[in-house]
């Protein structure tokens, strides 16, 4: 068809396409660069700015807000926030992983009816599954009562209001954005490679930390990022599980617009951070590429 | 190679059959693992559950149940402020469905199709909100609708629904699109179509079920959605996760319960449709709408 076709034509019809494609990008692309890259400059350069005597913020180069962020009192909430962003991280690959291990291999005809099962409820209402969970892990809530009954905990032992608490309402949160990924590359892996583990002699561990494990490890990966955003940066979980010993970044920046009214420091602790989610997500794309290249070799 | 690489979960090339087959010979269903999952499955439904129990409690306890009730719905259908809060998120959801759907699915279009430098930054710049948490881009358009001297409303929180949402519709139409082979769009234009027309009469009625199935499922994040809404919205009428928020900070209330309850219904319905809209028009079905490429 293509040879049938005038040239004429053709390099006509690919440059008016060009320019029907541009045009159709443009819309989408001239709003988001309007309200959103826009706005994330003005959060930078707010973070820079001042505010007048009545708090309102005011352009400006201040670098109080920034210098303010070296404060301990900063410094430990932020220190906090990436110990619960990484422990969440780290509990949710535990779950994640025999879940969706579970469902990928021994799934059958029921998996897609499994995963959909737990994809659904967890693109439900954030809130009130959080509020739900709170409930559930609350002193007098069938989890504390369950770990009575068997001896893991007496009396005085509480979820709420605990590091414990925050760190499970995080996992309750966004456990769902690593199964995903990691039911996908699981679901792709070639059970084969198993069992030629097996063939080998390598015993079930063995196989899974040598096979199934490096299999896996790109689904693992983006699993990781995908909990560390959203977890680095909520400020709910810590509300209802946590008390004011637990706050996380998120909480801060909440109370600098809201209560404190203090723009500039609350933009200094948003770019903040931001910069902490882009080291995470560069550490993870320089991976990913070492990975495919690898791959390719 | 995409920056996020959730694989589509219907993967077509795996050896099913002789998966099935071998593994039945050689291993069977390890018990720890199904028990994890188990266990998994009653905690992830735990928490909905007891929401939606004590929703139908009769008394004002969440630890005791005094008996089956519709006590905390009339509550809710006789609070003017709950009321006008859930006007407010369906009036938002709706605005911010549509407006997104157009922007998002004319930009997936442009993105596959357009191979100009201008094409990979607005691949870019579509990225954005994917990589940036959501109170970020809360504090983001808080400042910017402060920085204009615009007064926080249900308006404020349109647009910047809108603005988070365009990227969802964007992901999970281009994997779509490029499904699509562009030689029909070329034949329809051999045939004497313009451009504009094969889009038109060949591409988008291809399109329609992932553009549907896209529409419900940002219908549903926008109205579950809190973050973005409790940075942009004004006092009154808030939206109905703004008043939720408020409510359990300070203690608990049974209405929630029951607000909650008709929340999570009307969201799981809505996105249990939006998996299952392909499958409405005779397509593989589902579940790589969430996982986009």
């Amino acid at each position: 068809m293509a040879l049938l076709r005038p040239f004429a034509r053709t390099r006509r019809r690919g440059a008016d396409g060009d320019r029907v494609w541009t045009w159709l990008m443009l819309p989408g692309t001239v709003w988001m660069t309007g309200f959103l890259i826009a706005s994330l400059v003005l959060v930078a350069v707010l973070a820079v700015g001042t505010t007048d005597d009545l708090g309102n913020p005011r352009f400006g180069f201040d670098l109080s807000g920034v210098r303010a962020l070296a404060d301990p009192a900063y410094t430990e909430v932020l220190a906090r926030s990436l110990g619960y962003a990484v422990l969440t991280c780290a509990v949710c690959l535990l779950i994640a992983y025999p879940v969706a291990y579970t469902i990928a291999l021994y799934g059958g005809r029921y998996k897609h009816g499994l995963i959909a099962a737990i994809v659904v409820p967890f693109f439900a209402n954030y809130l009130v599954r959080m509020y739900g969970w709170s409930v559930v892990l609350s002193d007098d809530g069938p989890v504390l009562r369950a770990l009575r009954a068997v001896g893991l905990a007496d009396g005085r032992t509480k979820i709420l209001n605990t590091g414990v608490g925050v760190v499970a309402g995080l996992v309750y949160g966004f456990v769902v954005f690593m199964i995903i990924p990691l039911y996908a590359a699981l679901e792709r892996l070639d059970v084969s490679l198993i069992e030629a583990g097996r063939d080998l002699y390598g015993g079930p561990v063995r196989t899974f930390f040598f096979v199934t494990l490096p299999a896996t490890r790109q689904g693992a990966a983006a699993g990781l990022v995908l909990v560390f955003l959203p977890a680095m940066g909520d400020f709910v979980s810590a509300q209802l599980m946590g008390g004011p010993d637990q706050i996380m970044i998120g909480n801060l920046i909440q109370d600098k617009f809201f209560q404190g009214q203090n723009w500039p420091l609350g933009s200094a602790l948003t770019m903040l951070l931001m910069l902490v989610l882009l080291i995470g997500m560069f550490g993870y794309l320089r991976r990913t590429r070492k990975d495919e290249a690898e791959a390719r070799r | 190679m995409t920056l996020l690489r959730l694989p589509s979960a219907t993967a077509p090339s795996r050896p099913a059959a002789r998966t099935r087959t071998r593994r039945g010979r050689t291993e069977r269903r390890p018990r720890v693992l199904v028990a994890v999952t188990a266990l998994f499955f009653a905690l992830l439904y735990l928490p909905i559950a007891v929401v939606t129990l004590f929703s139908f409690n009769s008394k004002k306890s969440l630890t005791v149940f005094g008996g089956f009730s519709l006590r905390w719905y009339r509550a809710f259908v006789h609070d003017d402020v709950l009321v006008s809060s859930l006007g407010a998120s369906l009036r938002i959801s709706l605005v911010a469905m549509s407006g997104s759907v157009v922007l998002g699915a004319a930009l997936a279009l442009g993105l596959v199709r357009c191979r100009t430098r201008l094409g990979s930054l607005a691949g870019l710049i579509m990225l954005v909100p994917l990589i940036t948490p959501e109170i970020v881009t809360g504090v983001a358009s808080m400042l910017l609708f402060k920085g204009v001297g615009v007064d926080l409303s249900t308006g404020t929180v349109m647009l910047a629904e809108i603005t988070f949402s365009i990227s969802y519709v964007t992901v999970i139409l281009r994997s779509r699109i490029a499904a699509l082979n562009p030689e029909v769009e070329e034949a329809a234009m051999d045939l004497g179509a313009t451009r504009w027309q094969a889009v038109r009469l060949v591409t988008l009625p291809a399109l329609l079920p992932a553009v549907l199935a896209s529409a419900v499922l940002i219908f549903a994040l926008v109205f579950d959605d809190f973050v973005l809404a409790y940075f942009t919205t004004g006092v009154d009428p808030q939206p109905l996760s703004v008043r939720i928020y408020s409510a359990i900070r300070f203690g608990v209330q049974p209405t929630i319960n029951a607000v909650g309850t008709l929340m999570l219904a009307g969201s799981i319905a809505l996105i249990a449709l939006a998996l299952f809209i392909p499958r409405l028009f005779g397509r593989r079905g589902g579940l790589d709408i969430l996982s986009g490429e």
